[in-house]
C-alpha cells in the first residue's frame, strides 16, 4: 500500500479543472506531458498535482476534440517528447473556460463571504 | 468516409499510435528521473522514485487508450479472440455445433429462395402487380375456364377497369429448318399482347397494336433462348423468313431473356386474328388501370358477363367470368405448400437451436469455475454477457456462412435435378441474391440470440464464492429451461413427422388410384396435325400413319386421341338427349369430348361394358356415332340402357349421334380428380386438329421410337413432332409433385426426429452424469438396478408424453390446414398418427436406454467414495 501521508499538503484536481489548467499552461507555450505537470505543480506552489493517469488521457482527449495539436521533438536536455500546442479552436476553448472558472470563483465565494 | 478512416486507423495507424503512447509515457519517467538527478539523487534511485511516483503505467495507457474511441471494437475483437481460442479448445464441440447450425440455416436459406422467387418477387413485367388474367366461370362452379373470342372482344370494348387486353393459346407450332421438321411450343396472341404485357423488344419490333386482324399478318417474334439457339443470336435474323405451320412468316423482332408467362414456355409468337365462333379457347392477359383495384375489376368482369349471358343465351346462359392477379394465377398451386415446406425448415432450425442451445448450457455448466474466476477477478457481469453472446454469435456467424454456401449448393443442385414434369413455376427466377442473404444473416442473427442468451443468462445467476467453493457438487440450475427446450423440440417432431406421414400416406393413396387404363408399355406421340384444305385430310392423315406403325414389329395395338390422358386438361362441350326437347342452354348437361381411332380403347386397355368399339366402317358419310364412359351414360339415361340412343353432341357441327358402345370410365385429366363424364366420336367423322397415337408394343416401347418417326416423316416430310413419351410416364409425372413434398416434408420429418432425440439423449445423459451421486445413494439404500433403469427411462418418457400431447394438439389445430394438402387421408388420420406416436415412443425409449443403462452400471462404492 501507499503511505497514506504521502499528498497531504497537496490538492485532488476537482473533476473539470484539469481541462483548464492544461489548456492554460499551453497558452504561453508548446509543452510535453511532464513538463505540464512540472509546470502546473510549480505554479500551484506545490499544492496542485496532477496524476499521470488523468493527465494523459486528458491531453489525448483533447487532442482529439481538435483543441490541441501534438509534434514530437528533441528537448532542451536531448530527450526525445511528445509536445503539444494550442489550436484556434484550443484558444476559443481556454477562453471560455477561464469564464466558467471565474464565473465558479465568483459563486463560491459568494457562498462563503455572505454580503 | 469517416468509417473507412476508421478501419484505417484501426488496422494501420493501430501499432503506430500504441507505440507513440509507450514511447510518451517512457518519456515522461525519464524527464522525471532526470529531474530528480539534478536535485542530487542517484540515478537509480531516481528511475525508482520517478517510476513510483508516475504509479502503474499499464493502467495509464489503458485509460489513455479508452480516450482514443474504438476501445469496445477491441472488446468485441478481444471476446472473438477468447471466443475462438474456447472454442478451438473443444475442436469436436464446436464441429458440432457448427455442422448443425449450417444444416439448419443452409436448408431453410434454400427453402427462403424458393419462396423468394417464387413466391415474393414481382414478376418480370413493368407494374406486373397491374397484370391479370381473365376467364369464363362455367354455370354454377368457380373453376376459371378459357374464354371464348367473341366474349373477349366484347370485354375489350365494353370494360372501364383494364387499360389493354390480349387473348393468347398456347400450341405447338410447326417449324421446318434444314434440320427437318419439329414441333415448338408457340403462342398465337392478339394484338396488344405484348404492349399489354409491356416489356419492349431486345431487337426489332412487336405486333402493331391497336387493331383487330381479319387477315393476320405473316410475322413472327421470337423469344430469346429461340434466337440464341436456332439462329446462333445473329442480329441479323430481322426480316429473314421461317416455315412456321407451313407459311412463311417473317422475323420480326426478338424478346430480351427471361421474358414469357410464368410456367408457360414459348419459343415463338405469332399473330393471332379475331374470329368469332362458339368454341372456348383462348386465355386473356389484362393490364388494369392505374388506381383500380383487383377487386373492383373483378366485379366488374361479373357484370360484364352477365350482359353477354343476356345477349348470347344459346351460347352464354349461366356462365360468368372473374379476374385473377397474375402471380396469384401463376403460383398458386404451389403456394401452399412452399409455405408448408418453409414452416417445416422453419421448425427444423427452432430445433437446431434448441440442440446448439441445449449443447451450450452443458458446456455452461463445465464452464461455471471459469466464468466464476472470472468474475471473482472483476469481471462486470454485463462483460461477461456480452463475451457469452458474442461466443453464440461467432458460431452463428460461422454456421450461418457454410450454411449459405451449403444453401447455395442445393440450391444449384435442385435448379439442375428438378424435372420439368413437377411444373414448378418461376424456378428459373430463384437465387442467392439479396433478400435471401439478408434473410440467412437474420436467421443466423436470431439463432444466435435463441440459443445464445438462455445459457448465457444461465450463467449469470451464479453465486461466485458457492461455485468456487462447492466445485465438486453437480450443478443443477438452467435444467428446467433445457427441460421445456427438450419437450418443444419433442413437440416440433411429433408435428413434423405427422405431417410427412400424412402427405406419404396421401401420396401412396394417390399412386394406387386405378386410372382404369394400362398404361406400361405404351408410347405416346403428340403433335398438332399441319394445317389442312379440308378437315378430313386430318383423318385421313392419322389413318396413315397408323397404318404404317400398326406394320412394325413389336406393335401390338395402336390407336389415336385428340388429347391424351394425363394432361392435365381435356376438350369437353355440352351433350344430351336427342329424343327429349333441348333443355334450356344453362341447364344443358355435358362433359369432356374425346376424338378417337377405333383402336384407342384396345390399345389403352380400356374394357368396353356394353355395345362395340369404333370400326373401319364409322367413317365419313356413314351415320354418325358415339361411344359414352359409364359416367356419361349414367348422367345422360340413367336407369335407361344408352344403347342406340341419340344423343346432340354442341361439336363442330351440332350433329345428333347414335350411341353404340359404352366403356369403363378412366381418370382423364389427372389421377386425384374422379372420372369425368365422357363421350367419344370417331376421327373419322370428327376430325380434329391434333392426333395424339398410342402405341403399344411387345417390348420396351422406347426402342421403337425412331422407327415411328421415320414412318410418319413417310407420311408427310414436313409434319413434325412435338413430344413423344412414354405413357407410363405421363402418369407418373402427373404425381410427381405429390411424390416431392412427401419426400422433402419426410426428408425434413426423419432430420427433426433426429435433432430431437439427440436433445432427449443429451439431457438424459447430462443428468445421468450429475446425478450419479444421487444413484449412489439410491443404490446404497438398496434401490435395484431395474429400478434406478426405470426410474431414468421413466424420466425421459414422462418428456416425450409432454412433448407428444403438446404436438398432437397443434396438429388438430392445423388440420383444416393440412386437409386441403391431402387426398382422400383425413388430418387425423388414426391409424398414421398412432404409428407416429408409437415411432416417437421407441426413438426415446433408445434415446434414454444409453444413458439409463450407464446410470445402472454406477458402484454406489466408487461414486460415495468420489466425492
Amino acid at each position: 500500500m501507499i503511505e497514506p501521508t504521502r499528498y497531504q499538503n497537496r490538492i485532488e484536481i476537482l473533476q473539470g479543472t484539469l481541462d483548464l489548467l492544461i489548456l492554460q499552461t499551453l497558452a504561453r507555450r508548446e509543452q510535453h506531458g511532464h513538463g505540464i505537470s512540472v509546470a502546473i505543480r510549480a505554479r500551484s506552489g506545490e499544492v496542485l498535482s496532477v496524476e499521470t493517469g488523468s493527465l494523459y488521457p486528458a491531453l489525448h482527449r483533447l487532442e482529439r476534440r481538435g483543441w490541441l495539436d501534438s509534434e514530437w521533438k528533441v528537448s532542451e536536455n536531448n530527450q526525445r517528447a511528445k509536445y503539444y500546442s494550442l489550436t484556434k479552436t484550443g484558444k476559443k476553448q481556454l477562453a471560455a473556460e477561464q469564464d466558467r472558472w471565474s464565473l465558479l470563483v465568483r459563486a463560491v465565494s459568494g457562498v462563503l463571504n455572505p454580503v | 468516409m469517416n468509417v473507412l478512416r476508421f478501419v484505417f486507423r484501426l488496422f494501420f495507424k493501430r501499432q503506430q499510435v500504441e507505440k507513440e503512447l509507450n514511447e510518451e509515457l517512457a518519456s515522461h519517467i525519464a524527464m522525471e528521473a532526470r529531474l530528480r538527478v539534478q536535485e542530487g539523487e542517484s540515478p537509480e534511485a531516481a528511475r525508482q522514485a520517478a517510476l513510483r511516483q508516475f504509479g502503474n503505467v499499464g493502467l495509464v495507457a489503458e485509460v489513455t487508450r479508452g480516450q482514443w474511441g474504438f476501445t469496445w471494437f477491441e472488446q468485441a475483437l478481444s471476446d472473438v479472440r477468447y471466443g475462438t481460442r474456447s472454442f478451438a479448445r473443444t475442436p469436436q464441440f464446436s464441429a458440432i455445433v457448427i455442422i448443425t447450425l449450417a444444416l439448419g440455416i443452409g436448408s431453410s436459406t434454400t427453402i427462403f429462395s424458393l419462396l423468394d422467387g417464387i413466391l415474393l418477387r414481382a414478376l418480370p413485367f413493368p407494374d406486373s402487380n397491374r397484370l391479370m388474367m381473365l376467364w369464363e366461370l362455367p354455370p354454377g362452379t368457380q373453376k376459371p375456364n378459357v374464354v371464348n373470342l367473341s366474349n373477349f372482344a366484347a370485354w375489350r370494348e365494353r370494360n372501364h377497369s383494364f387499360e389493354s387486353m390480349a387473348a393468347f393459346l398456347g400450341l405447338p407450332m410447326n417449324l421446318l429448318s434444314d434440320q427437318g421438321a419439329e414441333q415448338v411450343p408457340g403462342f398465337a396472341v392478339t394484338a396488344d399482347f405484348f404492349s399489354t404485357l409491356g416489356t419492349p423488344p431486345l431487337l426489332g419490333r412487336t405486333f402493331r397494336p391497336g387493331e383487330y386482324w381479319t387477315d393476320e399478318p405473316r410475322e413472327v417474334v421470337l423469344s430469346y433462348d429461340a434466337w440464341r439457339r436456332r439462329f446462333g443470336g445473329r442480329a441479323d435474323v430481322i426480316g429473314r423468313k421461317i416455315s412456321i405451320d407451313v407459311s412463311h412468316h417473317e422475323i420480326i423482332g426478338v424478346m430480351p431473356p427471361g421474358f414469357g408467362l410464368p410456367n408457360k414456355k414459348a419459343e415463338i409468337y405469332v399473330p393471332q386474328a379475331i374470329y368469332f365462333n362458339e368454341g372456348r379457347n383462348y386465355s386473356v392477359i389484362a393490364r388494369l388501370r392505374p388506381g383500380v383495384s383487383p377487386e373492383a375489376a373483378k366485379a366488374e368482369m361479373a357484370t360484364l358477363a352477365s350482359q353477354t349471358a343476356r345477349e348470347k343465351v344459346h351460347m352464354d346462359a349461366g356462365w360468368s367470368a372473374t379476374a385473377v392477379p397474375l402471380l396469384e394465377q401463376a403460383v398458386g398451386s404451389v403456394r401452399p405448400i412452399l409455405l408448408m415446406i418453409f414452416a417445416a425448415v422453419g421448425l427444423v432450425l427452432i430445433l437446431t437451436c434448441a440442440n446448439v442451445a441445449n449443447l451450450l448450457m452443458m458446456r455452461a455448466s463445465g464452464r461455471t469455475r471459469e466464468i466464476s474466476v472470472r468474475l471473482a477477478l472483476g469481471a462486470s457481469r454485463s462483460r461477461i454477457l456480452r463475451q457469452l453472446l458474442v461466443e453464440s454469435l461467432l458460431l452463428a456467424l460461422v454456421g450461418g456462412l457454410l450454411g449459405v454456401v451449403l444453401g447455395g449448393i442445393a440450391l444449384h443442385w435442385l435448379k439442375t435435378f428438378l424435372p420439368e414434369s413437377l411444373h414448378i413455376p418461376r424456378l428459373n427466377e430463384v437465387a442467392l441474391n439479396v433478400p435471401v442473404l439478408l434473410y440467412s444473416a437474420l436467421a443466423s442473427l436470431l439463432s444466435a440470440l435463441i440459443f445464445g442468451l438462455a445459457p448465457a443468462l444461465q450463467s449469470m445467476k451464479r453465486n461466485v464464492s458457492e461455485d468456487l467453493h462447492e466445485s465438486t457438487r453437480s450443478v443443477t440450475s438452467g435444467r428446467k429451461v433445457r427441460r421445456v427446450l427438450v419437450v418443444t423440440e419433442i413437440a416440433l417432431a411429433l408435428v413434423l413427422v405427422s405431417v410427412a406421414g400424412l402427405m406419404v400416406r396421401s401420396f401412396l393413396r394417390l399412386a394406387s388410384v386405378d386410372t382404369g387404363f394400362r398404361a406400361e408399355n405404351v408410347l405416346t406421340v403428340r403433335m398438332m396435325l399441319l394445317p389442312a384444305q379440308k378437315q378430313q385430310y386430318h383423318a385421313e392423315t392419322v389413318r396413315q400413319m397408323l397404318d404404317r406403325i400398326r406394320a412394325l414389329p413389336g406393335v401390338v395395338a395402336d390407336g389415336s386421341i385428340g388429347i391424351l390422358p394425363m394432361e392435365g386438361t381435356n376438350s369437353g362441350t355440352a351433350y344430351y338427349r336427342a329424343d327429349r326437347p333441348d333443355p334450356e342452354p344453362n341447364a344443358r348437361p355435358g362433359g369432356d369430348v374425346s376424338i378417337i381411332t377405333p383402336g384407342y380403347f384396345e390399345t389403352m386397355r380400356i374394357p368396353m361394358i356394353r355395345g362395340r368399339a369404333f370400326n373401319a366402317q364409322d367413317r365419313a358419310g356413314s351415320p354418325l356415332v358415339a361411344i359414352l364412359n359409364q359416367s356419361a351414360a349414367h348422367m345422360l339415361f340413367p336407369n335407361e340402357d344408352a344403347l342406340g340412343k341419340r344423343v346432340k353432341v354442341e361439336w363442330d357441327n351440332n350433329d345428333v349421334v347414335e350411341v353404340v358402345g359404352v366403356v369403363a370410365d378412366i381418370r382423364h385429366s389427372e389421377v386425384s380428380t374422379p372420372p369425368d363424364p365422357c363421350l367419344f366420336m370417331p376421327n373419322d367423322q370428327q376430325p380434329f386438329w391434333a392426333a395424339a397415337l398410342v402405341v403399344r408394343t411387345t417390348g420396351d416401347p422406347a426402342q421403337i421410337e425412331n422407327a415411328i418417326r421415320e414412318q410418319i416423316r413417310l407420311v408427310d416430310a414436313d409434319q413434325g413432332i412435338s413430344k413423344i413419351e412414354e405413357m407410363q410416364q405421363m402418369v407418373s409425372d402427373s404425381i410427381a409433385q405429390p411424390r416431392l413434398e412427401a419426400t422433402v416434408l419426410t426428408l425434413f420429418g426423419v432430420i427433426a426426429l433426429g435433432l430431437a432425440s439427440i436433445g432427449l439423449y443429451g439431457l438424459i445423459a447430462f443428468s445421468v452424469v450429475q446425478r450419479t451421486r444421487e444413484v449412489g445413494i439410491r443404490m446404497a439404500l438398496g434401490a435395484s438396478r431395474a429400478g434406478v433403469f426405470r426410474m431414468i427411462l421413466g424420466d425421459g418418457l414422462r418428456l416425450t408424453l409432454i412433448g407428444g400431447i403438446v404436438g398432437l394438439a397443434v396438429i388438430i389445430g392445423l388440420s383444416r390446414v393440412l386437409r386441403s394438402l391431402l387426398f382422400e387421408i383425413q388430418p387425423l388420420d388414426t391409424s398414421t398418427l398412432s404409428s407416429v406416436i408409437g415411432i416417437l415412443i421407441i426413438v426415446s425409449l433408445l434415446a434414454c436406454y444409453v444413458p439409463a443403462r450407464r446410470a445402472t452400471k454406477a458402484d454406489p462404492a466408487t461414486v460415495l467414495r468420489e466425492e
